[in-house]
């Protein structure tokens, strides 16, 4: 709870900052807050949570595990903004205000236990997005993502309250043990309205973590959006949805698994098919990167489709996985960028000769988002596929295998693009900001590889 | 009853109406038609609070806005782009399935008890107060956030900006 307090507060002391123009002042006070924050949330780790204020949260290890992972991948992507919204406008306090705006929101979603604050949460965020997505106002691709986000996340909220109605319709509750009781005490004459409700609750919350069918903003929005704001989306975004799904499910609805667990299923199929073989096409870095996180939210999803005790780990050790390697990614590319002021795969060729540093994190980054051994990747991919064995779905295993290996091809490609492709270009300068967070997330990639009993034992 | 069902036809009525109408700015006015009905069917309810809202923020406000922001841009018969057949054909079944989905599960609820409330006049203000700061104070508060981000944004996007952007971002 302290957390949350801490993080909406410190907005607001941002603002005041940027009003008696302390621009200076902005990512320092930014980060020393959210560090103290983030010492908040540790400080309640095994505190043997209860619900507090009438049931409304539960600040449990759970929440605590995935709000830390959250903090940390913004304070890595805030230190690569150092330089960068000055670029944009002079207004940049209100960016930051906002992009912890968005964040506070981020945490009600991962502690929520009762369905309005998973509501109140998933606005706050989605809200804060609609904005940060359109922040660079002259740009005809930013418009264009700022609004495409707005119309289609107001259409997928719709969804999400049809669907909570109709489960507080049928149960009369909106806490989490509550439906849990009304699903465990009517086991043989659940109301259809319910179902109709789960089913309604699964578009909306597929629509917000982009999973297919429901994937179709991703690939514009991400790619119109600026680029770090787009690091924001695909990785700590990301990882609160599932967070906030996996916690909904196992919670409330895992006793009518078999009612839910073939839909999932096929949306994680349709997911990983679509993010993987789109994403084959693609010239453009950013756009391949949009669609690989469409293929990420598909391997996600295994941790919900085989529920167990383990899948709140497997999702823990994924997400922080993915999004690492996805900071990576996007503070390679705003560099080259910088630099070749494309976006195209061919602007990294060449780039180990000068930039023998970026090209090695980039690699390792690569590496990891396809699921090679040693880096983190692979130790999210083996806890997903075994929880998923445990279960005895062969099929959903074999299927993702082969997408892990369809995967491999667009990630080698930058791969060679930066070592075997020859460019005539100069060296990229890196900020000593930039190269703090590309090595520190490099470093702990390797680590949770070749260690992962660092992580994957802690929910 | 007979009320409800009255009004229930006439929402209906109205909502296709908005969809089938020609010209946008009929469309709209047949939305704010349909909103009323709400109110009557929200009044019937005893929610008098939702009422009271419905009609100020959406009739009201909302729509209003709706209209002059069609007055502002130009909407025209040509400009309006003619969607392919297939995609009409997606969206009626589409919806034809939730619609069968909504309908099938309502009707077969029919028979398990409702849920009743424990408090009929729940939707007056004064119960709503109640329920609101006590209960549902937490995200009563937190919605705070949620409208201080959207007006800090709102400030954001609409301010103009002297300086020139670079493209290279």
């Amino acid at each position: 709870m302290n957390t949350l307090i801490i993080i909406s507060v410190l907005p607001i002391v941002l603002l005041y900052l940027g009003l008696y123009k302390a621009q200076k002042a902005l990512l320092p006070v930014t980060i020393v807050g959210m560090l103290v924050a983030l010492g908040a949330a540790v400080m309640q780790w095994n505190d043997n949570a209860q619900p507090i204020y009438h049931g409304m949260m539960l600040f449990n290890n759970f929440s605590i595990a995935f709000s830390v992972v959250s903090i940390i991948s913004t304070i890595l992507i805030l230190m690569l903004s150092k330089g960068y919204f000055e670029k944009i406008s002079s207004h940049i306090a209100e960016y930051y205000a906002i992009i912890l705006f968005s964040l506070v929101g981020i945490v009600v979603m991962v502690s929520y236990h009762n369905l309005t604050m998973l509501f109140v949460g998933i606005e706050i965020m989605s809200v804060s997005l609609y904005i940060l997505a359109g922040i660079r106002k002259n740009d005809f691709a930013s418009n264009e993502s700022a609004l495409k986000y707005f119309l289609m996340g107001a259409f997928s909220t719709g969804f999400l309250l049809f669907g909570i109605t109709l489960i507080y319709g049928a149960s009369g509750s909106f806490d989490l043990d509550g439906i849990r009781d009304y699903v465990l005490s009517h086991s043989h004459n659940i109301d259809p309205i319910f179902y109709t409700g789960v089913l309604l609750i699964i578009v909306g919350l597929c629509f917000k973590v982009g999973a297919a069918p429901f994937h179709f903003w991703t690939p514009d929005v991400y790619e119109g959006a600026p680029s770090l704001i787009t690091a924001y989306m695909s990785t700590v975004v990301k990882a609160a949805g599932f967070a906030a799904f996996l916690r909904l499910f196992s919670a409330s609805f895992s006793s009518i698994a078999a009612f839910w667990s073939p839909v999932l299923m096929v949306i994680t199929i349709i997911t990983l098919f679509i993010g993987n073989i789109t994403a084959l096409y693609q010239q453009s870095f950013k756009r391949m990167l949009a669609f690989s996180s469409i293929s990420h939210a598909g391997y996600l999803m295994f941790a919900i489709v085989a529920l167990g005790a383990a899948s709140a780990n497997a999702v823990f050790v994924y997400a922080t996985a993915y999004s690492i390697a996805s900071i990576i990614a996007f503070g390679a590319l705003v560099l080259v960028r910088q630099q070749t002021g494309s976006d195209n795969v061919d602007g990294f060729n060449g780039l180990a000769r000068k930039n023998p540093f970026l090209a090695f994190v980039l690699t390792v980054s690569m590496l990891s988002l396809a699921g090679i051994p040693l880096t983190a990747g692979f130790i999210g991919k083996f806890y997903m596929f075994s929880g998923a064995l445990l279960q005895y779905k062969y099929i959903m295993v074999i299927v993702a295998v082969v997408n892990a290996i369809i995967s491999i091809f667009y990630y080698f490609r930058v791969i060679i693009a930066m070592y075997f492709r020859s460019a005539e270009r100069s060296e990229v300068l890196i900020p000593a900001y930039y190269k703090f967070v590309l090595g520190f997330s490099a470093l702990v990639t390797i680590a949770i590889g070749v260690y992962p009993a660092l992580i994957s034992s802690l929910i | 009853m007979s009320t409800f069902y009255f009004i229930a036809f006439l929402s209906i009525f109205f909502s296709i109406l908005v969809i089938s109408a020609k010209s946008p700015v009929h469309s709209i006015l047949y939305l704010i038609l349909t909103f009323f009905t709400f109110t009557i069917h929200y009044i019937l309810m005893n929610a008098q609070f939702l009422a009271i809202v419905n009609f100020i923020v959406y009739m009201g406000a909302i729509l209003v806005l709706f209209l002059y922001t069609l007055m502002l841009i130009n909407l025209n018969k040509d400009s309006e782009p003619v969607k392919p057949f297939m995609v009409k054909l997606a969206a009626v079944f589409g919806a034809g399935i939730l619609m069968v989905a909504l309908v099938s599960s309502l009707k077969l609820s029919g028979a398990s008890a409702p849920v009743v409330l424990t408090n009929p006049n729940l939707g007056l203000v004064k119960n709503l107060g109640k329920v609101l700061f006590n209960e549902f104070l937490l995200p009563f508060e937190v919605s705070s956030v949620l409208l201080l981000s959207a007006m800090v944004g709102a400030v954001l996007l609409a301010t103009k900006d002297p300086k020139e952007p670079k493209a290279t971002i």
